[in-house]
């Protein structure tokens, strides 16, 4: 329990620290809300003008867009600073501070370095979220509401998943940033459309190397009630959690042996 | 008891070598050549609990890396090491919930929080009990004098008053042993004198063992009753500071002043090392010759005006061993 308030007194020492830039905070939220802003509105147009890409109307793409934007923020709270920063704080000999304190490193990265600047992708993406739901008439049941919740919570997992595997190189390689880079989010975006647009090689990449079509485009076929699962089994609408868990998993087992090959640097 | 134990470890660190040219470059996306450095060799000691230990080595000696796998932070390539009774590396937690730690120049602070929040912070990493935190920041407040700089965010603080929080905060839970990298750096001389008297105390009332690296010879002299040298990776040096000095130390030297031009010094066991226009240095064992011997000698022999005598500094004698083993 103890160690609960530990981590939310770190979170709150994050916060208390922002504000006293609250200025330079609030330009970058704000700044970040209208990018993203204008992606949206960019593929909303885009998806109207062409009447619907490989079958998907332009509020089932937004939603998919939405429910990719909200897990990637969720991970980006915990992860961007910390494992995306790994290979920074590995450089300036934070980490090895991080290895001096009675406390899980994993842990304390996570919520020391949390990133307020995702809530304002958060907001835009639940805004998102909200408005394509209503749109296309997806009913309020109870059943829905827990599978938009399991699948923003496994969505979550994967993104986290990927922000700690191209992380967790900056132990052998110091700057590995460049890794991030492409699979994060040059691969990342590819899912903001249905992956059936793309040809086979591309959709066996999303679904079973660096798994993002479990992030949205199966799980979001749950309540479009699609059978447009390319060339898996529909079932894998109902995977998204497993494969969160399971990437999760794997992503720490991989934390782990980075973190026995650390070398700290000469100081 | 030895609180430290160390048994022939060894470190080795692999290097990326990079060779010229964008074709190589490109090679070394696929393929990558190490070379292997030795940082730690075979390097075995004890410490007691209590005990001041400088460790002193010249840049890239393999101080840092020994005191980063004394911390946990790094694991040894083969040997072992005990630091009350666990394994560092495998037991990291519990092995700084023991330790405290200040790398030199690295903060321990938050940059925004004044220290009486970065103190509560702590409390709770270290699961301090309400008495005992109240009874060591009031101690640690007072000896090092943060009165005053209590409530100001630490980004607003002097170097010195950081350098005092870092103690304090690396302090606060009574850890038995405490590893600081260079505590003294970029400090003037009154915060040096702070510092070194604070540790001292810090020693004596709470047993702390300290363990300092340190360029600084006076922070060895002021502070350590033991030192430990190691060059290249290697322990050159275990033992008390007056032992070290007396087993390196070129001896001591006597500087004369005379009114004739030629300083005449009869006795084998004097060396004159320098003779200009009547002013001489002259080197002499104290395990050889008396200095009461050696003066008189001198003072027979000469029409003196002037004399001094000087004990041989460490910064001197390491000086010189750094030289003479950049020589071989």
């Amino acid at each position: 329990m103890s160690r609960v308030k530990l981590y939310l007194q770190l979170i709150l020492i994050q916060l208390q620290s922002m504000m006293e830039y609250r200025a330079v905070f609030l330009f970058g939220a704000v700044a970040q809300a209208l990018a993203y802003g204008a992606h949206f509105l960019l593929i909303w147009v885009m998806v109207n003008k062409f009447d619907g890409i490989a079958g998907w109307s332009p509020y089932e793409v937004t939603l998919l867009y939405g429910l990719n934007l909200f897990s990637y923020s969720t991970a980006g709270i915990f992860c961007l600073n910390s494992f995306y920063g790994l290979g920074g704080m590995i450089r300036s000999g934070e980490f090895d501070n991080v290895l001096t304190k009675p406390l899980n490193p994993f842990l304390l990265i996570s919520f020391r370095q949390f990133n307020y600047g995702y809530f304002s992708h958060l907001s835009l993406s639940g805004f998102v979220i909200a408005l394509s739901w209503a749109r296309l008439e997806i009913p309020v049941t109870g059943t829905n509401l827990l599978f938009l919740l399991v699948t923003l919570v496994s969505g979550a997992l994967i993104q986290a998943a990927m922000f700690i595997f191209t992380g967790v190189p900056a132990f052998w390689i110091v700057r590995s940033e460049g890794l991030a880079e492409i699979l994060m989010w040059d691969v990342g975006y590819f899912v903001r459309y249905p992956i059936t647009v793309y040809n086979s090689g591309i959709q066996i990449l999303l679904t079973l190397i660096v798994p993002y079509a479990f992030v949205s485009f199966y799980p979001v076929q749950f309540f479009l009630a699609k059978n447009d699962v390319c060339m898996f089994h529909p079932v894998f609408r109902f995977l998204s959690p497993v494969v969160g868990a399971a990437m999760f998993a794997a992503a720490y087992r991989f934390w782990r042996f980075g973190l026995d090959r650390y070398e700290s640097t000469g100081s | 008891m030895a609180i430290i134990e160390v048994n022939r470890v060894c470190k080795d660190f692999h290097v990326h070598t990079r060779r010229p040219g964008i074709l190589s470059s490109v090679k070394s996306l696929f393929w990558r050549e190490y070379e292997v450095k030795k940082a730690v060799q075979d390097i075995s000691f004890q410490i007691a609990q209590g005990e001041l230990v400088g460790y002193i080595g010249p840049n890239g000696a393999g101080k840092s890396t020994t005191v980063k796998m004394l911390s946990g932070i790094l694991v040894p390539t083969s040997g072992s090491i005990l630091v009350d009774g666990r394994t560092p590396h495998l037991n990291r937690q519990e092995n700084a919930r023991h330790m405290g730690v200040v790398f030199g120049q690295r903060s321990q602070l938050y940059w925004d929080l004044p220290m009486v929040e970065t103190f509560d912070l702590y409390r709770k990493m270290y699961r301090i009990d309400e008495p005992r935190f109240r009874e060591n920041v009031a101690f640690y407040v007072d000896l090092l004098d943060m009165q005053e700089f209590l409530h100001r965010p630490v980004r607003q603080l002097s170097l010195g008053q950081k350098m005092r929080a870092n103690l304090a905060v690396a302090l606060l839970h009574d850890p038995k042993i405490v590893y600081l990298d260079e505590p003294t750096i970029g400090l003037d001389v009154v915060g040096k004198s702070r510092i070194r008297r604070f540790l001292r105390e810090v020693n004596e009332q709470k047993k702390t063992t300290v363990i300092l690296t340190t360029h600084d010879m006076d922070d060895i002299e002021e502070i350590c009753n033991r030192i430990i040298m190691i060059h290249e990776g290697r322990i050159l040096f275990d033992g008390l500071l007056a032992d070290f000095k007396r087993k390196f130390s070129k001896g001591h030297m006597l500087t004369v002043e005379c009114a004739q031009a030629d300083v005449s010094v009869p006795d084998p066991r004097l060396r004159v090392i320098r003779d200009q226009d009547g002013r001489a240095s002259i080197l002499f064992q104290p395990n050889e010759i008396t200095v009461v011997e050696a003066v008189t000698c001198v003072m027979q022999h000469n029409r003196v005006l002037d004399l001094g005598i000087r004990e041989p500094e460490i910064e001197e004698i390491i000086r010189e061993f750094y030289e003479d083993m950049k020589q071989v």
